[in-house]
């Protein structure tokens, strides 16, 4: 596995020079202590956590992966110690509510760290990861008590929380759960059911387990509006808060899986446990939808930490294995071969990985923003604003990055030819954790439904618009950019073709609703591949200012420039096969009856 | 997880309905003495058999155990023995073999078929008689009448098992730089002395014997890929009478931890000096080695195809089953709780891509395997020579075409089982591990698209080019006034012009620029692919649409509808393809290697 450098440069260059944190950060609510120099240390603090302490137990977190006993679950060697240290240092608390501990710094400075943690150690990282989930909907739906009891618990990183959604005839389909809340006298509830697959539902590194359960209350209407939440702890707590008897719920076992083999994928059942009802009765989907963005930001990190990682560890290989000659000449006349940098088709991968990692960066800092404005911007129109564009960018940034972030993960393996398919290099691990990130929250084909269903086309396209808007703007205003030209141009052309297509299929689905589900993901895709291009050209501008200001990092700017070209010539052509195909229709896709697949 | 069947009315469509391979195999003298219809079919209907009912209930144990070393010895996971020996009592290791050896002469065209199955059904396994047959066929090209005698019967048999040594620690693509060494022994044998890397079933316990060829140096070779021989170096050496004799010094150090086809044994392999014989000619053994290329590198090919057909028939019975959510047009099954998922548009949009390409890809080998029949049987020579072109143009589309898009489905084939698809046993992850190895070995797809552009292409010119070009344009146009045909001939006609004109780009371009080749290849191996696939599904239309009228079984219709989607949803890919070519190599070839 390559030792995780964290690519603080870019990170910087994103956050500050694309994206102008400073004032972004000064125009939000309560977010005065994120200055320059306080976001500098704790983004160096947390690189030093993740590259020494994180990254080297991602290996030995595969090996070992977790293991299941009558007792519970026993976490890899190191896992334990490591999650002590991220308690002690303060991680888990950083974006929470000062009123129960938090530190109350900005969301996107969170996902910061939660990049580095992810491309370190996705398995470590989902530990975490799943409590904020629990702490969010807490935060947001809790009552004073139970933000007493568990959100300080949660935010000083005691105990760890879990999402408990799926169960086993249900995934996709949360409306048909069947998970049952009967109300006890004294005002808690008996839940019981099975759920599926839940992340880190079981493990030996926290005092206690928070686990938010889905469940449906009796005589509940049927479907996503029936749904209720409840809090049902692992240990009950006492009256001072402290974790007490053991609750009726237990990991039955813990499933064998691809990949993230080192965070505990549990079965959980619910035998009558104690819970505590979170949020107005029968609204639990809804309660989940305000945070639901912020989570899938943070999967689609996944997909920006799969391509990092593979970048990191090819870039490095390919600069020292010797194979071949260069077609234009001996470039290592002395060895007995040229490393394998020389060769164009090794070039491609490599810069696809990059393209992907560094646009992937923008596009998930760029979302962050938005959800920072949506909690505390200081205008009602600005956080009206922010959350349609969140809502507008989150499928997106979701489905988009983790399936081209996949794509890099391969790449970068195949970078190792045969060796990449070996265990010890660790690259063929960073494909198989990475598969993971376009199932769960949501699969890409869901994210797609969501985004041209639900927000492209119930909007009538304008949450579309606000997006193609500000990409006009910037295409007006670099109009005569002679330098820029190879980047507005396309991009110009591209963001009139966006909307033309969304018209033509908005139209087609007025007629026939299968087109939507028909045309979903090559419009999702082909909509990561405009937003991409309106990024890469805003670095590509930035690297250009820097340029001709003058600037002692030439060879980073320079290589923005390059890497934005080769996206414009090279991956961007992709979204030619995306309009074709997504304008095909339903036809060929609905013609086919069931038996005929089998044939 | 689905149990694997084999598919074989898909198999006699293809040899039969559309490539008339009965008439093919009667053209050809040599082939005709060995198989005929009936033969063929009971072939197919016995290696469905042995591969569904033997091989398949393996395979998910396999990837479990994996295989052990233990000083030296390499044990095989639970029932791998007892099914080698099934396969070795059938006779099937030497199908394809030279009968005068003990093969069974059959022809590539149905081989191919029954090494499908086999890599469908467990592709760990199905490594052993395949790197056998590789072996053998190598050694039946170029070795001495004295060595094919002694080995090729009981390799052709199985009783003794082969393994193809090329690769070294630091040299996988770059065979030229390989540092193994051969000196000759008094008695016109060799000592055989390094190390080789990730040997194939290298060592194991399912034959008596193992008989690895290796590429090594003579003392005194030319430096390069062309002081490069080939020697046979058998595990026990082989007494005059043909009995094992003593134990040669070769030895695998260790075994791989690997991403898939984990029940295969990936070997590190010592030679200490170990005694061998030189097969062919002194320093020529990578041209050795490219005869048998050809036909190992189609199979790999298969094996991307294979490991497709299984995730496909896994996921559609799971779409049949799981119930998620209401269709878009209101609920199909009221009675439930939801619909079964293959009411989704997305899920039959990733269904149809798997049929498009598996069975695409399934017509396309078999046309590959068509031409390498010809070119090994055929007596007319111009005949011959047409082939043996056509083979060499194609056999790199095949290998990484194939495997790319074998890859691409499994991944499918796994998302359409949602989370579930992530879970071991539920065999969708599995066939994801397996199939990537195909995009790596044999020469990594890379190095097909350069092979391809490079060599093929530009190399020869475009003359090469030429013939495919020539066989997609006659049928274009003897078909030109087929009604049924024409909405399928206008678009691969238009797939076709943008691949030649491209084509013709890149060669001009080569000229100038030594980068432009490798910037290009591996999206022209792809625009080539669609586009041949795109032939290949025309002809599939041929061949069904006749039929399709009135058709009750629903295999002809399905096929017309499968058509009709690889030509509205996958061909349109070659459009991006051929944009992204014409943008050149600048913005590849700019970026020092600090810049990374
Ligand atoms: C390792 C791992 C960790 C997980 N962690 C958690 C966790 O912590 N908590 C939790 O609650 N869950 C968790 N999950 C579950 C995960 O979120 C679900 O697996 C996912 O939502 C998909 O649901 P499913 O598996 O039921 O697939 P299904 O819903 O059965 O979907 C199967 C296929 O059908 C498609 N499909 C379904 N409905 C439609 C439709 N209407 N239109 C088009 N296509 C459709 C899907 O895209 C998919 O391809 C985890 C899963 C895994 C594997
Ligand atoms: C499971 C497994 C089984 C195997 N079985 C066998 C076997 O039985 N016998 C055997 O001999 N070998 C075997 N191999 C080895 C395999 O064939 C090689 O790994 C493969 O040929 C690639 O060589 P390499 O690993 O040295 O990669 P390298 O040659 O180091 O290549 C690294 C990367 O550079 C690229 N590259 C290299 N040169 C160029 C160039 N000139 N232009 C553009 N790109 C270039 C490659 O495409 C690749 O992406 C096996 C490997 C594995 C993993």
């Amino acid at each position: 596995m390559p030792d995780y450098k964290a690519p603080l440069r870019d990170i910087k260059f994103v956050m500050t020079e694309l994206l102008d944190s400073e004032q972004h950060y000064a125009n939000l609510e309560g977010a005065e202590d994120a200055t320059p120099d306080m976001v500098d240390a704790i983004i160096g603090e947390g690189a030093k956590f993740c590259e020494q302490v994180l990254s080297p137990l991602n290996r030995v977190g595969d090996k070992e992966g977790c293991t299941w006993s009558e007792d519970g679950v026993k976490t890899p060697t190191g896992f334990k110690e490591a999650y002590q240290q991220y308690v002690e240092g303060g991680w888990p608390s950083m974006t929470a509510d000062p009123n129960y501990g938090g530190q109350g710094l900005p969301s996107s400075l969170g996902l910061v760290m939660s990049e580095m943690v992810g491309t370190a150690n996705w398995s470590f990282g989902m530990y975490p990861g799943l409590s904020h989930g629990a702490t969010n909907t807490i935060e947001e739906h809790g009552t004073e008590e139970q933000k007493q009891t568990y959100l300080t618990r949660l935010i000083s990183g005691e105990w760890t929380g879990t999402m408990c959604l799926t169960e086993p005839h249900c995934g996709s389909d949360l409306g048909t759960l069947r998970t049952k809340a009967e109300p006890n006298a004294d005002g808690t509830y008996a839940i019981t059911g099975t759920k599926i697959f839940i992340s880190a539902g079981e493990h030996d590194m926290a005092g206690n387990i928070v686990h938010i359960v889905l469940a449906r209350l009796p005589g509940a209407p049927e479907g996503t509006k029936g749904i209720s939440l409840f809090i049902v702890p692992k240990l009950l707590p006492n009256e001072d808060g402290s974790a007490g008897e053991r609750n009726a719920v237990s990991c039955g076992s813990i499933e064998h899986k691809m990949g993230i083999h080192g965070n505990a994928t549990c079965v959980m059942n619910f035998d009558g446990a104690r819970g505590w009802l979170i949020g107005p009765e029968n609204r639990g989907l809804n309660c989940m939808f305000t945070f639901m963005n912020v989570a899938r930001i943070g999967t689609a990190i996944q997909g920006l930490g799969a391509a990092e990682l593979g970048l990191q560890g090819s870039v490095t290989y390919a600069k020292d294995r010797l194979a071949m000659r260069s077609l234009s000449g001996p470039k290592n006349p002395e060895g007995i071969a040229d490393p394998i940098i020389v060769h164009p088709d090794v070039r491609r991968m490599l810069l696809t990985q990059k393209a992907v990692a560094e646009g992937a960066r923008a596009l998930i800092y760029l979302t962050a923003q938005q959800a920072d404005i949506v909690q505390r911007g200081k205008t009602g129109e600005e956080r009206k604003a922010a959350d349609e564009a969140l809502g507008f960018l989150t499928p997106i940034a979701k489905a988009f990055l983790t399936e081209i972030g996949y794509e890099a993960a391969n790449l970068g393996m195949q970078v190792y030819g045969g060796h990449g398919f070996i265990s010890e290099w660790g690259m063929e691990q960073n494909v198989r954790d990475a598969r993971i990130g376009m199932i769960y929250e949501g699969t890409t084909g869901i994210q797609a439904l969501d985004l041209l269903g639900r927000k492209v086309l119930m909007t009538q396209g304008e949450s579309l618009k606000g997006f193609t808007r500000q990409v006009h703007v910037f295409c007006k205003e670099n109009a005569d950019n002679e330098q820029l030209r190879e980047f507005i141009e396309p991009l110009t052309a591209l963001n009139k073709e966006w909307g033309d297509l969304t018209m033509k299929i908005g139209m087609t689905a007025m007629k026939n609703r299968e087109e939507v589900g028909a045309a979903s993901v090559d419009y999702l895709m082909y909509s990561g591949y405009a937003v991409f291009a309106y990024l890469w050209a805003r670095m590509a501008k930035v690297a250009q200012d820097r340029m001709e200001e003058g600037t002692t990092e030439e060879m980073f700017y320079n290589a923005k420039i390059q890497t934005a070209r080769f996206y414009f010539k090279r991956m961007l052509p992709r979204t030619r096969g995306h309009a074709e195909s997504m304008l095909a229709g339903a036809d060929s896709l609905m013609d086919m009856p069931e038996e005929a697949f089998a044939l | 997880m689905a149990d694997y069947q084999a598919p074989l009315r898909d198999m006699r469509f293809v040899l039969n309905e559309v490539f008339d391979a009965p008439a093919l195999w009667a053209s050809l003298p040599k082939v005709a003495e060995n198989v005929d219809p009936d033969t063929a079919d009971a072939i197919l209907e016995e290696a469905g058999k042995i591969t569904s009912g033997v091989l398949a209930p393996l395979n998910r144990e396999g990837d479990e155990q994996g295989c052990k070393w233990n000083d030296g010895e390499v044990s095989t996971p639970e029932g791998f023995r007892e099914a080698y020996q099934t396969i070795v009592e059938g006779g099937w290791v030497g199908l394809g073999g030279n009968p005068e050896f003990g093969g069974m002469g059959m022809p590539k065209t149905l081989v191919a078929q029954f090494e499908e199955m086999m890599q469908a059904a467990n592709m760990a396994f199905g490594l052993a008689p395949m790197l056998t047959a590789g072996a053998c066929l190598a050694l039946d090209a170029h070795g001495s009448q004295e060595l094919k005698e002694k080995y090729l019967p009981n390799m052709y048999s199985g009783v003794w098992s082969g393994a193809m040594d090329l690769t070294e620690p630091h040299a996988g693509t770059d065979l030229g730089i390989i540092r193994t060494k051969a000196q000759p022994n008094d008695d016109g044998s060799f000592r055989v002395t390094g190390t080789k890397i990730f040997i194939t079933w290298g060592e194991h316990d399912m034959a008596e014997n193992i008989i690895h060829l290796v590429l090594a140096k003579l003392p005194d070779a030319p430096r390069g890929p062309k002081g490069i021989s080939m020697f046979l170096v058998p595990k026990f050496e082989v007494n005059e009478d043909g009995s094992l004799g003593e134990r040669n010094s070769l030895s695998c150090g260790s075994l791989e931890k690997k991403m898939g086809i984990k029940g295969s044994a990936t070997c590190v392999m010592n030679f200490d000096g170990a005694r061998g014989w030189l097969v062919g000619e002194e320093n020529k053994g990578l041209a050795a080695m490219f005869t048998m290329m050809n036909y190992e590198r189609l199979g790999v090919g298969v094996q991307g195809i294979g490991a497709a057909e299984a995730s496909l028939q896994s996921a559609r019975e799971y779409a049949l089953e799981r119930i998620q959510s209401r269709a878009p047009s209101g609920a199909q099954q009221p009675e439930k709780a939801a619909d079964p998922i293959l009411v989704h548009p997305d899920v039959r949009r990733m269904l149809l891509t798997m049929k498009g390409y598996v069975e695409g890809g399934r017509a396309f080998s078999t046309y590959v395997a068509k031409w390498l029949d010809i070119s090994k049987y055929s007596e007319d020579q111009q005949r011959r020579k047409h082939a043996e072109g056509m083979v060499a143009l194609l056999t790199p589309v095949a290998k990484a075409f194939l495997t790319d898009r074998g890859l691409d489905a499994c991944i499918m084939g796994q998302q359409v089982f949602g989370g579930h698809g992530f879970i071991r046993e539920w065999g969708q992850e599995q066939l994801v591990r397996d199939c990537r190895i195909t995009q790596i070995y044999e020469g990594t797809n890379g190095i097909q698209a350069l092979d391809l552009m490079g060599r093929k292409v530009v190399g020869t010119q475009g003359r090469l080019y030429e013939l495919f070009a020539e066989d997609v344009a006659t049928f274009i146009e003897e078909n030109s006034g087929d009604e049924t045909l024409r909405p399928f001939l206008e678009p691969l006609a238009a797939a076709f012009e943008r691949l030649s004109d491209v084509t013709e780009h890149v060669i001009s371009q080569a000229g100038d620029n030594p980068d432009a080749v490798g910037a290009a290849s591996v999206d022209y191996l792809d625009l080539f692919g669609l586009t041949a696939l795109g032939y290949m599904w025309a002809k599939m239309v041929k061949a069904a649409a006749p039929k399709a009228e009135g058709d009750t079984s629903g295999f002809y219709t399905g096929k017309m509808k499968t058509a009709r989607f690889y030509f509205d949803r996958l061909l349109p890919k070659t459009v991006a393809l051929a944009e992204g070519i014409r943008s050149g190599s600048g913005s590849m070839m700019a970026l020092t290697a600090e810049e990374f």
